[in-house]
């Protein structure tokens, strides 16, 4: 788990439970999932500043490279996005919790985002900008905090809404992925019959750490024959500058009114 | 009050969402006919109708906050509050929401549950609406009421996708009236 306490982060190796994602170590200790179905470029997610916040994921973390922090530094520095003056008001709107659900981690809450309704229209419209014109036929929602931001999304690009559910949430019939936590694992569920074979999705949470919900989402969706374009997330934590974080390379993922904890 | 009934008789949306809604036997538990609003979410003109249909009745309220129950009142809430200009407000299980809460305790079939709000996300005398998917008891909806008036916020109306048969005789929760589009399919 990282515990930040002053500079000092401790890590411990990334667990992934999916059998369908191969882990590459690379010198630095950099971690690549790659899904065998796709032959995507991955872009780095960026990670942990502070101590990750909590969605349930492992905090588990390795350390970058030194040269794989600067191109992400200057791949940020880059989008365009990041110049929007939406998203200063979106990470404005977004606030820190220490210390919750337990100490060490600084929670990234989104509810008073919520309560801003310029500030979360803005978030909308910029998912909405970038995924309008990517025929994607499918928005899917991670519990709970994806169920706040897909369906407006989903409604806006004429897409439907999947929920990705705890287990035992959806009646009828579903399929499962484990995926694996600090301590344990979890288990998220899908209907059958929900999307197709062929079918593009869009997949959405509020926030990225180490990417074992994104990618179990990710596992549900291509083990019925669906494309995911990408993963789309308000926030993205980032890298400490003095060298802790984790560096999972995961499917494309667009950290859109990214929330900039700390290092510029 | 059920839309049919009121304003919205003969509308062939609300035909459309009732056909969107899958029922699913014995689910959670047996005799119990769930109503899985699931299948209305992957017919995106029902469920744009839904929402629709929720906007267009609330819009002209000065509604300042939607209050969504978690969790499927997560997924209609959000849309009718970016329509409207409302913020978005959840109301969680116990233990989810970070910082400082309101907790309101209420009565199940067998037990209690609660459920939970921020206490700065309403100020005294906003006007609020509450969405969840369906009402049954009411003790749920009732439970949001408390919640928002404790802090002195007015809820304006609850409003429900489905609404089991037994609510028409008790149209109004705690005082505080309801709007349903339909009933449960068979």
């Amino acid at each position: 788990m990282n515990a930040l306490t002053g500079n000092s982060l401790k890590i411990s190796r990334v667990n992934i439970v999916s059998k369908k994602f191969q882990r590459h170590s690379h010198s630095g200790n950099s971690v690549t999932l790659k899904s065998p179905n796709t032959s995507v470029n991955f872009q780095p997610i960026r990670a942990a500043i502070t101590g990750a916040a909590d969605s349930g994921e492992t905090h588990s973390t390795v350390l970058p490279t030194e040269s794989a922090r600067d191109q992400l530094r200057s791949d940020m520095a880059a989008s365009p996005d990041v110049k929007d003056g939406r998203i200063a008001g979106i990470s404005a709107a977004i606030r820190v919790i220490p210390d919750f659900p337990k100490p060490g981690i600084l929670f990234q809450d989104i509810t008073t985002l919520l309560l801003d309704p310029k500030a979360f229209k803005d978030t909308i419209d910029l998912f909405v900008e970038r995924y309008k014109d990517k025929n994607i036929s499918v928005v899917a929602g991670i519990e709970a905090r994806g169920f706040i931001f897909g369906p407006p999304i989903a409604l806006a690009i004429g897409a439907k809404f999947v929920p990705m559910r705890k287990p035992n949430k959806l009646p009828g019939e579903v399929i499962s992925e484990e995926y694996s936590l600090e301590y344990g694992t979890d288990k998220m569920e899908m209907h059958v019959g929900a999307v197709q074979a062929g079918e593009r999705a869009l997949v959405i949470d509020d926030l990225i750490a180490t990417g074992g919900t994104l990618c179990a989402a990710i596992s549900l969706l291509e083990r019925v024959g669906v494309h995911v374009v990408e993963c789309a997330c308000v926030i993205e934590l980032e890298y400490l500058k003095d060298g802790g974080g984790a560096a999972i390379r995961g499917e494309e993922s667009a950290a859109e009114g990214g929330r900039r904890v700390g290092t510029g | 009050m059920f839309a049919g009934e009121n304003g919205l008789h003969g509308d062939p949306r609300l035909k459309a969402i009732s056909e969107a809604i899958r029922v699913v036997p014995h689910f959670p538990k047996p005799g119990i006919m769930f109503q899985d609003i699931t299948t209305l979410l992957l017919d995106h003109k029902a469920f744009k109708s839904t929402v629709d249909i929720f906007v267009d009745r609330y819009r002209h309220m000065n509604i300042s906050a939607v209050a969504g129950v978690e969790a499927r009142g997560f997924m209609f809430g959000p849309p009718i509050a970016l329509a409207i200009g409302a913020k978005f407000v959840p109301l969680r299980k116990p233990g989810k929401l970070p910082g400082g809460v309101i907790s309101e305790e209420y009565v199940l079939e067998y037990g209690t549950d609660c459920l939970e709000m921020h206490v700065e996300a309403v100020q005294p005398g906003e006007r609020v609406m509450v969405i969840d998917d369906l009402v049954a008891t009411g003790g749920t909806l009732s439970a949001a009421i408390s919640l928002l008036e404790r802090v002195g916020a007015e809820v304006v109306e609850c409003a429900c996708v489905i609404g089991l048969p037994e609510v028409k005789g008790h149209c109004k929760l705690n005082g505080k009236p309801l709007y349903v589009l339909v009933e449960p399919r068979q």
